[in-house]
């Protein structure tokens, strides 16, 4: 088999010498396309199976499993059995089959010859080569700034156009104004700011509504959260297992709204994000830092400052050189070092002096417990080993005390001889070195006869205590002293001596300090008294030393202040170095060491190695660089993204090889070049898109539409998320009920039911987020989220029906209607005013009158109002 | 008539008030309804019995004499890295019995479960590829060691949808947390609603159980009211727009939410089981998420995972014998579990699985961090999973670890083998039930695993 494989591999490399421009053309456009998208991840550079297939001549050389064409002949090729699934152990790709098109087209090609283009292959040098085809991909090329039109619509129009689509309707005013009025704060319109819309006939009504909603200070808080989402912001460590509480995480989320409100420009808000500590004029900006700050390790910081930023994926080139997109391994690490050069900088907002006190402080306290529990626990241990010299007469005594006679040895000390007699009762003990004891108990055993077991069981243990005691020393020594025993590290990475474990046991029934561990929680041994209960054991020097250390000890925590307010910032480290790069992503096998620099494939030639510092700043100023060509169009895509509920790009995070392609280049290059024009204004952007014509239309089925564009990739009708987003839903029901309160900024409050700020100010936890806002699909602070899921279900519509935050609001909307209007009939209309942002139907205010008949209970009516699909939907 | 009773005469005359779409028992709609595998299954729910913290495969279901031999001292071969300084082989402080007619060994921690080994199939030669808690859990429940992919049973609900409408389709209890929490049970990419339904059941009252369950100030005829005006508003403003699917979801989903009402507290009511059978599952929080996993996979649940308890309390690292008192409270839930799916017909396409994140080390654990010094530290290279129910072959040990439990030896089985097999058994060929986000094709096995085939009944 192998033979003839060979033999018929010989005779086509000869057949094949000139391929004709018909084959080669099927070659480019029914072949090439599938073995890119479907096999170069694995099979080029990386290898897999030790196959490339990007060559003629490595299809024809294969990989282990041998040859992977045999050109002129399909069936023999492995190529063929692999994607037909006939191979018994090869079936490729291995995320499922090829359509059969694909797979009828690589048969024909390889029986016609398996025509490839004469190319020089680029020789695997050690060097990474990014491809011509690679470097020509759409997102890498400049931002093209000669446009074909000068307004967004005039770029969709062209769509409708060429799509035969044409637009629907406009959206009705009372429409137009609710929708953006969440979409720009997050919040319902007031009924007067319908009403002056409504009546408002000049030609820029609209306008001024648009301005008077980007002015709002309500504005920053609705679109920081959006931000918030991709800088997986929270109120806490993130990777921590119990929720760890950051007090000052809050400033990196008000200098957000901040931002956002003043209209801070892109580009400065990019570079404060990564490098405000080395800015000139950085420090009014220094919060942004929790972008980095409050992030995970370095893996984290680079992957989410890439993807939010660029939209690249670089965080996949660490374990291998990235399977689709022109990023190198040792690019990552290039990245990499810049971070690892870089450490989180608890930056103060006090004076020095107190940091230095409080920490000062803070260590005193550290020193004064370690030297207290150190006195308390060698004197504990001194005691026991005292009284294990008594053992035989505690035992004669509680053998007494349990055959009811009287324990007869005044001279010991009541609550020992109690415990003793806890633990001879207690049974499932873990050793038996006590089972004598109970067994002459139980067969009446003569006085005698268990005083010399209880003789020789003290012998037993006085060496048990001893052997330990000794074996203490040598650990103790092991450790290196007290300075070992204080350092984690070192007592986690020496090996100690222990007894042997039954013995163990019978030590730490006797002796041991109370302790809980893995499951298992112990209450103390029978000798054992430690810092609550020694004093009574020791003398007056002692104990005055005793109470010298407690009350030193107490004083310290006491007077310590709370702690000093600073911003999570970031510093360069004293000296920055380069990583290594990390073989296969494993910190243990490391091979070249990078130069901290730029993506190659974002660099004009080979990037120039940062030369600043940790070059964090260098790295901010490249990706905020109006030439860079991801940046302007990420964040306009982004903007375009959270406005119409999906981006020109879909994926928004992802611009790369594997991402989805814009449906509008052009609009998208448009929009990037005019937000860099503006000087990087994004308010200027957001009005320009929610005054498009393609913003304003309604969202009204069109059928011939429907047909040709059912994803309306082309806006032929409004794009939206009609479901509002969790914050949106919270906040709009204190807003109705008029129970919101509006204080901006400050530390973040917990999310209980008497919560009235807006839901951007409550307590973003870790690792237990709020359950209602969960419920509304509010994302994993733990990832960089790019977008929201949607979803409905049960558990929300229980949430209407029984929770007690909404009964709360159905209740006070009920009273503010109360002291609005006194007929029933003029409260349902300003109910649907502020609610629905219009009047309502005869029928629907009959419904509610009716309904009032019957049940008498406004807040119950108010609660139906509330829990209706219209309140918490856009259109 | 108490309002649980008038909630589920109610309930079956639901069309009073006039919303459409009967779900239960019917066609059902949605996301979430019920949908065909690739081919027939064998199994059709997975109950996942997380025994977290790191169960010791060398003292409870994989025996090593030669650890009796080589007590005491170092394991031949290069020193390898644990996460803590390792000391010399120790040999498993439980004695090892011939059970059922299989004749498997079985540690006596587990002698109930001993008694059912002829159901259940012990993968002895497991591995995986990060000693660390996160990741390892990560990788057990979503086959990725970062955060950031689906969970299995999200992908089981994504792949099949839900027996019952009136419940989650993938539901996690644990009394607290596990290390990592939320993203254990995460939907990630997928869509949210096969996020798994976190249910704390350390909470004695079902009402703390399912969140907004029961509504403390209505009365049901007040109630009943409100929806019958919902009802209608709500199809009157959907007059207005015209067709939308997405709503007219949302809008049908009150019912089951007022169904959820009847049956939710219902099933984690467990008081409600017979003191016969409760006693055999016994007070311990696992044994109660044991027999709600019952009660929810008898509802048709389509995955039900029960975490042994907060944190990781199988993390042994101080004293392997406490896997004594561990077991004392797993051992007879998990046996009585197993008798009761068989005893309620479910045994045979329930798939249940009760493993950890990773094993324990041969060599005893001893660092300065120890205070008995008589632990074992965490083992990823080698360690056990236990398979039983629907599609499974019973009594049988698959692969094995080298002489001294450190390493899978024979028959390799990597996390995504395991995710492979669970996926054919719930009828899915594992490299076809796939994802696009992103940009690419996700899967739960990455682009790995294979179907163990020798375990399948």
């Amino acid at each position: 088999m192998r033979a003839s494989l060979i033999a018929a591999l010989a005779v086509s490399t000869v057949a094949s010498a000139a391929p004709s421009a018909k084959d080669l053309e099927f070659f480019e456009s029914k072949i090439r396309p599938v073995l890119v998208k479907n096999c170069h991840a694995c099979h080029t550079q990386t290898k897999l199976g030790g196959l490339r297939l990007d060559s003629r001549e490595a299809l024809l050389a294969g990989g282990k499993s041998g040859p992977a064409i045999v050109a002129g002949n399909p069936t023999a090729s492995l190529l063929m059995q692999a994607v037909n699934h006939t191979h018994l152990r090869l079936k490729m790709p291995p995320v499922g089959k090829l359509a059969q098109p694909e797979i009828d087209a690589l048969a024909e090609w390889i029986q016609s010859g398996a025509a490839w283009p004469e190319t020089k292959v680029a020789v695997a040098s050690g060097k990474y080569v990014i491809t011509e085809a690679q470097r020509q991909f759409w997102a890498f090329q400049p931002v093209n700034k000669t446009m074909a039109a000068s307004s967004i619509d005039e770029f969709l129009k062209a769509g409708w156009r060429a799509q035969n689509l044409t637009p629907v309707a406009p959206a009705e005013k009372r429409v137009l104004i609710r929708r953006v009025t969440f979409d720009l704060i997050g919040l319902p319109p007031a009924p007067e700011e319908v009403d002056a819309f409504l009546n408002d006939t000049a030609a820029n009504a609209y306008e001024k509504v648009v301005d008077r909603l980007l002015a709002s200070p309500r504005f920053g808080e609705r679109w920081a959260r959006h931000w918030l989402d991709l800088a997986r912001y929270a109120d806490g460590a993130l990777g921590a297992s119990v929720d760890t509480p950051y007090a000052n995480a809050f400033r990196y989320r008000d200098w957000v709204i901040d931002a956002f409100n003043r209209d801070l420009p892109y580009d400065t808000f990019v570079k404060a994000q990564i490098a405000a500590d080395l800015m000139p004029d950085g420090e009014r900006h220094l919060p942004a830092l929790g972008f980095q700050a409050l992030g995970g390790g370095v893996d984290d910081q680079l992957d989410v400052t890439t993807r939010t930023f660029l939209g690249l994926t670089v965080g996949c080139a660490q374990c291998h050189d990235h399977k689709y997109d022109p990023i190198p391994t040792n690019d990552y690490y290039s990245l990499a070092g810049v971070f690892s050069s870089s450490a989180r900088n608890e930056f103060p907002l006090a004076p020095e002096a107190t940091v230095k006190a409080y920490k000062e402080h803070q260590k005193k306290i550290e020193d004064a417990k370690f030297e207290l529990d150190y006195f308390v626990k060698l004197r504990s241990g001194e005691l026991s080993d005292m009284m294990v010299g008594k053992s035989a007469r505690y035992l004669a005594a509680a053998w007494r005390t349990m055959r009811g006679e009287s324990a007869g040895d005044d001279k010991l000390d009541k609550e020992v001889l109690d415990r003793w007699i806890d633990l001879l009762k207690r049974p499932n003990k873990d050793h038996e070195f006590l089972k004598p004891f109970e067994d002459l108990i139980a067969r009446k055993a003569p006085a005698e006869e268990a005083a010399k077991w209880m003789a020789e069981f003290q012998v037993f243990v006085s060496d048990v205590f001893r052997r330990r005691a000794e074996m203490e020393e040598r650990n103790y020594v092991k450790l290196g002293g007290i300075k070992g025993i204080r350092d984690e590290a070192t007592r986690q990475y020496t090996n100690l001596e222990s007894l042997p474990i039954l013995q163990y046991y019978l030590w730490r029934d006797l002796a041991s300090d109370p302790y809980k561990r893995d499951f298992f929680d112990f209450k103390g041994g029978v000798y054992y008294f430690g810092e609550k209960n020694i004093d009574r054991w020791l003398g007056t020097e002692w104990k005055d030393h005793l109470d010298r250390l407690r009350a030193h000890h107490t004083a310290l925590k006491e007077s310590l202040p709370k702690q000093y307010p600073f911003i999570h910032s970031m510093k360069d480290s004293d000296k920055p170095k380069n990583a290594r790069v990390a073989i296969r992503g494993d910190a243990q096998n490391l091979g070249d060491e990078v130069p901290r620099q730029f993506l190659r494939i974002l660099s004009k030639g080979d990037p120039a190695p940062f030369t600043k510092g940790s070059g964090r700043l260098e790295l901010a100023e490249v990706i905020a660089s109006p030439s860079n060509p991801l940046t302007a169009r990420v964040i306009a895509n982004r903007l375009w993204h959270w406005h119409f509920g999906s981006g020109i790009v879909r994926s928004v995070s992802n611009f790369g090889q594997l991402g989805e392609r814009p449906t509008h280049p052009e609009l998208l290059d448009y929009l990037a070049a005019k937000l860099v024009e503006s000087g990087w204004s994004l308010k200027a952007l957001h009005r320009e898109i929610v005054l498009s014509e393609a913003y304003r239309l309604s969202t009204a089925h069109n059928e011939s539409n429907y047909a040709k564009d059912p994803g309306n990739s082309y806006h032929w009708r409004a794009n939206l998320v009609q479901r509002l987003d969790a914050e949106a839903v919270r906040d709009s029901l204190l807003a109705v009920a008029g129970t919101m309160d509006g204080k901006a900024g400050g530390e973040p409050g917990p999310f209980a039911d008497d919560f009235h700020r807006r839901a951007v100010y409550g307590y973003v936890g870790r690792t237990k987020p709020d359950l209602m806002l969960t419920l509304f699909d509010f994302p994993n602070p733990n990832n960089t989220a790019e977008q929201r899921v949607v979803t409905s279900g049960p558990m929300q519509r229980l949430f209407f029906l029984n929770n007690p935050f909404v009964a709360a609001q159905a209740k006070a909307l009920a009273d503010r209607l109360g002291k609005s209007a006194a007929a029933d009939e003029d409260r349902i209309r300003l109910a649907y005013r502020l609610l629905y942002a219009r009047t309502p139907k005869p029928a629907e205010v009959q419904m509610g009158l009716d309904f009032l008949a019957r049940s008498g209970s406004w807040p119950q009516y108010a609660q139906v109002l509330l829990s209706s699909s219209e309140f918490t939907s856009v259109n | 008539m108490n309002r649980r009773d008038a909630l589920k005469t109610m309930g079956n005359g639901f069309g009073l008030l006039g919303l459409a779409n009967a779900m239960h028992g019917g066609q059902a709609r949605g996301v979430l309804a019920p949908k065909a595998p690739h081919f027939a299954p064998k199994a059709k729910r997975v109950i996942f019995l997380f025994l977290n913290g790191g169960m010791s495969h060398v003292d409870t279901f994989d025996p090593k004499p030669a650890l009796e031999k080589w007590d005491g001292t170092p394991m031949p071969g290069p020193k390898v890295l644990t996460d803590r300084a390792s000391g010399e082989l120790m040999k498993s402080p439980f004695k090892f019995h011939h059970r059922g007619k299989s004749g498997l060994e079985v540690s006596e921690i587990f002698p109930k479960v001993g008694g059912l080994i002829d159901d259940i199939c012990v993968i002895r030669s497991m591995w995986s590829d990060n000693g660390n808690h996160g990741p390892s859990l990560l990788m057990m429940n979503t086959g990725h060691l970062l955060p950031g992919r689906p969970s299995l049973g999200s992908w089981l609900t994504y792949g099949l949808g839900t027996e019952n409408q009136n419940l989650p389709g993938f539901v996690a209890l644990c009394p607290g947390f596990p290390v990592l929490g939320p993203q254990l049970w995460d939907s990630a990419f997928l869509p949210k609603i096969h996020q798994g339904t976190y249910l704390h059941n350390g909470e004695r009252e079902p009402e703390k159980i399912v969140q907004n369950i029961r509504n403390k100030q209505l009365s049901l005829s007040e109630q009943e009211r409100q929806l019958a005006l919902l009802d209608k508003l709500n199809h009157s403003y959907l007059d207005d727009l015209g067709p939308q699917a997405e709503l007219e979801s949302s809008i049908a989903s009150m019912e089951v939410a007022f169904r959820m009402q009847v049956e939710a507290p219902e099933i984690f009511d467990i008081a409600k089981e017979p003191e016969k059978l409760r006693e055999r599952y016994g007070t311990h929080d696992f044994g109660r998420g044991c027999l709600m996993a019952l009660r929810l996979a008898e509802r048709g649940v389509r995955m039900v995972q029960v975490y042994y308890g907060n944190f990781q309390p199988w993390d042994s690292h101080d004293d392997i014998r406490v896997h004594s008192k561990l077991a004392a409270t797993a051992d007879a839930p998990i046996a009585a579990l197993i008798e009761d799916l068989k005893l309620r017909g479910l045994f045979d396409d329930t798939l249940l699985i009760i493993g950890s994140e990773f094993g324990r080390t041969p060599m005893i654990q001893n660092s300065g961090l120890e205070r008995v010094g008589n632990g074992r530290d965490h083992n990823v290279h080698g360690y056990c999973t236990l398979l039983a129910g629907g599609g499974i072959k019973g009594g049988i040990a698959y692969g094995a670890t080298d002489e001294f439990g450190y390493k899978a030896a024979e028959k390799r089985c990597h996390v995504h083998d395991l995710h492979a097999t669970v996926m054919h058994l719930m009828g899915f060929d594992h490299t076809r039930l796939t994802y696009r986000y992103s940009g690419r094709d996700y899967r739960l096995t990455d682009v790995a695993g294979n179907v163990v085939k020798d375990i399948l009944a």
